[in-house]
């Protein structure tokens, strides 16, 4: 299974992203989930989100993530990209895109994948109020 | 022996630093370690059930014994995504 991990502080480029996508002639799946920062966390309205990632640490589960998803589906690539840093309300945070097969494992590791991040990868989140 | 110890997210905050270097004796455990940063940060003190610990980059138990040099962090729940 390919992986491509990129966290970083500049803006994600969904054109960019899906002009890249491969797909072997035998993957009949290809899904992409984009979570966008919302204008309301906890009941506040915010401005932006800013992101602080402990990189080596969550590079290396996120790898594990991966490695794991690799013995549960067959799936073919895996590109993920989490931003750091400020992240205005309605632009994109996170980026998974899952080729695989079929679109039921596709979903099921897209969806495996995100729960997991959120329980062991260490990013953290501080929402922004601008004007307060 | 010595360990470096990392605070990331609002433990910052909590304990005005991002970084300290503790001292600890031979066969110290994470449980001894956070006993002592506890005693110097309460703040952080207050945290104790929500704490996650790591050596390096891996998750650890807080009966894991320490090493000479050994990198450690400490950090809230994380929340990416």
């Amino acid at each position: 299974m390919k992986s491509e991990l990129t966290i970083t502080a500049d803006c994600i480029d969904e054109s960019k992203l899906l002009s890249h996508r491969k797909m072997s002639e035998e993957m009949g799946a290809a899904i992409y989930f984009l979570g966008v920062v919302r204008a309301t966390e906890e009941s506040k309205t915010i401005d932006a989100i800013k992101y602080e990632a402990f990189q080596r640490m969550a590079e290396h589960q996120f790898k594990l993530l991966f490695d794991e998803i690799e013995k549960r589906w067959p799936i073919e690539s895996i590109r993920l990209v989490h931003r750091v840093g400020v992240v205005k309300v309605n632009e994109p945070s996170l980026w998974v895109e899952v080729v695989a097969p079929h679109r039921r494992e596709a979903f099921a590791a897209c969806q495996w994948l995100i729960d997991e991040m959120k329980r062991v990868v260490p990013i953290w989140k501080k929402p922004l109020a601008l004007n307060s | 022996m010595s360990v470096t110890v990392s605070f990331y997210s609002y433990f910052k905050e909590l304990t005005g630093c991002a970084q300290t270097a503790e001292n600890l004796a031979e066969g110290s455990t994470l449980n001894d370690l956070y006993q002592q940063l506890a005693a110097r940060f309460p703040r952080l003190a207050a945290m104790q059930k929500s704490t996650l610990m790591a050596v390096g980059v891996e998750y650890r138990e807080r009966g894991y014994v320490l090493q000479e040099g050994d990198e450690v962090s400490l950090f809230p729940p994380v929340q990416g995504g």
